[in-house]
């Protein structure tokens, strides 16, 4: 069974998402750590069932953002994406989303925690540098 | 057609020391393992697959794919899950079992383990039964496993609690900064502590090398062998001998037997999907509580029509594996020092003597937790799941949050147990487990009394903020999976014998978690070798 990959579009919007699950301080974001890599190899892989889920929850995400500010997700600062993404979790939306808002967002989440904390070798976390950041001493 | 004397499913702890006790004594043996070999270090960098975080699979199987588990939930509702998913309760599926990544804490039970109904009573409800065999019949044996593998301790506290022979052959595990905090902490509660117990190669040892202290042990095989378990002692020295052949990838769906009951070998399926059919004068099962109980019921035949050893109703009841109560602390300041494997320190101030409750368990500190596993289960409640906050208390507070826990005694249920599913099926066709009911809630009682108790143990070695949540009632058995073919001498309340003989069928032995009647407040794998050992040297005095 193939499913089709992200367009474009949905995976800017991946990007934004996982810039604030793990937002860049003076340590890198997710997507600056190579997060993406990993979730994009989890979505083509073991994870391959939810692809469609996510691919809808992107556009719901990105339909939600119209309807509440009239422009999409990326165009919102940190702490309007921050808003949004809470009001996921919360299922507290103004549109009718096709899949369930905090599901969907709980799995990138965890997707994302994923790719920026476990080993270089699962595909994200480059140069282990959510390690270094922690304290975390294993030799990647 | 070769005729084996013995053939064992499963090459596990149980399977693996069966093969090299019965391979030495002179005997034939067939191993059939439905796993593959797991080479050491060739597992260490996937964080995400494997048995302490296995959303994505099990580096030491089974696959997740073909090898389906129905269970029922308390609702009634019934799920059909992957061995990757919650309520499964997966077991390795490899050479050595679940050794090769194992924790490999080698606790001995207690005397009080081997006669809980004695020493409490049996509630009402549940089906807590004494062992037929006690503690100093297994002593000896315990002892055989600790030298022969590889055991680090600490001898002289240890003989406080039992009765033991001899010291350790090794040198206990290093005293971690966690440890000691913990240590001083039970030292102002007046409670005893114990160095954990370990199967692991403090110095060298059967000429293999020490651990190097790393942060990958629990989860993972060793980069240096230097985890002992049977897959680097005992079935190599059963292949040594030449008289042991060992199958992997081969699925056993069938014991067979002859029109008077006696068993007289096995069919399996092989890796190019072949069926095959081996005999052999006894059979060893060894495939985990949940698949050996599995394989006594799907061997049904005319005669035997509820399955092997099931006359009375006993196959599969009584399934049990560990509550662990946990409690996590944040301490004033660093305690992360990184030395592998990270457990060190234990207290069994508890595991029996506590007022109103029946047995109890141990507490320990935790192996090193790797960075996506201490997010997925260490983070207090009230802290956000992402976002800045989330990564700023990682960043602060990775070095400085300790984990209490350990194994709570079950009180079994008859309730809880293994059945065949009688809709879904595997990939050789075969009806998978079902597993259904819980564990007693006397069980759920003495959790929530060891959570209190781990969370007064981090208060007292300093902690400044302590959470968890003790747990609720529910099915146990995962990795400690144990009681499907309870050991006693009355056939009609057990499965097998004091030898672990399956009743009615002279040449057809358990030796696997299956036979413990209650599974102690320990980790069990010190005791399935302790017992294989026993039952395989028994079957190679009487003969096959």
């Amino acid at each position: 069974m193939t499913q089709t990959p992200l367009t474009p579009g949905q995976e800017a919007l991946l990007r934004a998402a996982m810039n604030r699950i793990v937002p860049a301080d003076d340590f890198a974001s997710a997507w600056e750590a190579g997060a993406g890599t990993y979730v994009s190899r989890q979505l083509a892989g073991d994870a391959s069932a939810q692809i469609d889920n996510v691919a809808a929850g992107l556009d719901a995400l990105e339909a939600e953002a119209q309807a509440s500010h009239g422009l999409g997700f990326i165009a919102l600062d940190g702490a309007q994406q921050d808003a949004l993404l809470t009001r996921l979790e919360r299922r507290q939306l103004d549109t009718i989303w096709s899949v369930d808002p905090a599901d969907v967002f709980a799995l990138l989440v965890t997707l994302t925690m994923e790719g920026f904390y476990a080993d270089p070798g699962n595909g994200g976390n480059r140069e282990a540098v959510s390690w270094r950041m922690i304290g975390f001493t294993g030799q990647p | 057609m070769t005729t084996y004397d013995v053939i064992i499913v499963g090459a596990g702890a149980g399977g693996g020391v069966a093969a090299g006790v019965l391979a030495e004594a002179g005997l034939s043996v067939l191993v059939l393992e439905r796993g593959g070999h797991l080479p050491p270090g060739s597992d260490r960098r996937d964080h995400v697959r494997n048995q302490r975080y296995s959303r994505h699979g099990h580096n030491a199987g089974p696959d997740i794919r073909d090898n389906p588990r129905v269970i029922v939930e308390r609702d009634g509702k019934e799920r059909v899950v992957n061995p990757h998913e919650p309520g499964y309760h997966n077991n390795a599926a490899a050479v050595g079992g679940g050794t090769p990544v194992y924790g490999a804490q080698a606790w001995r039970f207690l005397p009080d383990d081997f006669r809980m109904a004695s020493a409490y009573g049996t509630p009402a409800g549940s089906s807590l039964a004494d062992w037929p065999i006690d503690y100093a019949e297994l002593a000896p044996h315990y002892d055989r496993a600790e030298w022969e593998m590889g055991v680090a301790g600490d001898g002289q506290l240890s003989a406080a609690h039992w009765p033991r022979e001899r010291g350790f052959p090794l040198p206990a595990l290093p005293v971690t900064r966690g440890g000691e905090a913990l240590r001083a902490g039970a030292a102002a509660l007046g409670w005893d502590v114990v160095p954990i117990p370990a199967l692991i190669n403090t110095l060298p040892y059967n000429n293999r090398e020490a651990c190097t202290q790393c942060q990958y042990c629990v989860g993972f095989t060793c980069p240096v062998d230097a985890k002992n378990g049977t897959q680097n002692t005992l079935l190599p020295r059963a292949l040594a001998t030449g008289r042991c052949e060992l199958v992997t990838r081969a699925m056993v769906t069938r014991v067979e037997v002859d029109g008077r009951g006696r068993v007289n070998g096995v069919t399996y399926v092989d890796e190019a999907g072949t069926v095959v059919r081996v005999k052999a004068r006894a059979v060893v099962l060894a495939a985990g509580a949940i698949e050996t109980a599995r394989l006594l019921l799907s061997s049904a035949t005319e005669r035997h029509p509820t399955g092997l050893g099931n006359r009375h109703d006993q196959v599969g009841r009584h399934l049990q594996g560990h509550y662990y109560p946990a409690a996590i602390g944040l301490m004033p300041g660093p305690i992360y020092d990184g030395i592998g494997p990270g457990i060190s320190t234990a207290t069994m101030q508890f595991n029996h003597g506590n007022a109103d409750l029946i047995g109890g368990g141990m507490l320990a500190d935790e192996f090193i937790d790797l960075p996506i596993v201490f997010w997925s289960r260490n983070l207090p409640p009230d802290l956000p799941r992402w976002g800045a906050a989330n990564k700023r208390f990682m960043r602060e507070n990775y070095t400085r949050i300790m984990r209490v826990t350990g194994p709570v005694q079950e009180i079994p249920s008859p309730e809880a147990r293994v059945t065949l599913d009688p809709a879904v099926r595997d990939s050789c066709g075969l009806p998978v487990a079902r597993l259904s009911g819980t564990t007693h809630p006397e069980t759920v009682r003495t959790a929530a009394f060891m959570f209190e108790r781990a969370r007064e143990w981090l208060r007292a070695a300093g902690a400044e903020r302590v959470w968890g949540q003790p747990p609720g009632l529910m099915l146990s058995a995962g990795q400690h999976q144990a009681g499907t073919c309870r050991m006693g001498d009355d056939p009609a309340t057990s499965v097998v014998d004091r030898w672990g003989r399956v009743h009615g069928h002279k040449n057809l032995y358990v030796m696997d978690g299956s036979v413990h009647v209650t599974n102690g407040g320990f980790n069990p794998v010190l005791t399935i070798l302790a017992l294989a050992y026993r039952a395989a040297e028994h079957l190679a005095r009487v003969g096959v």
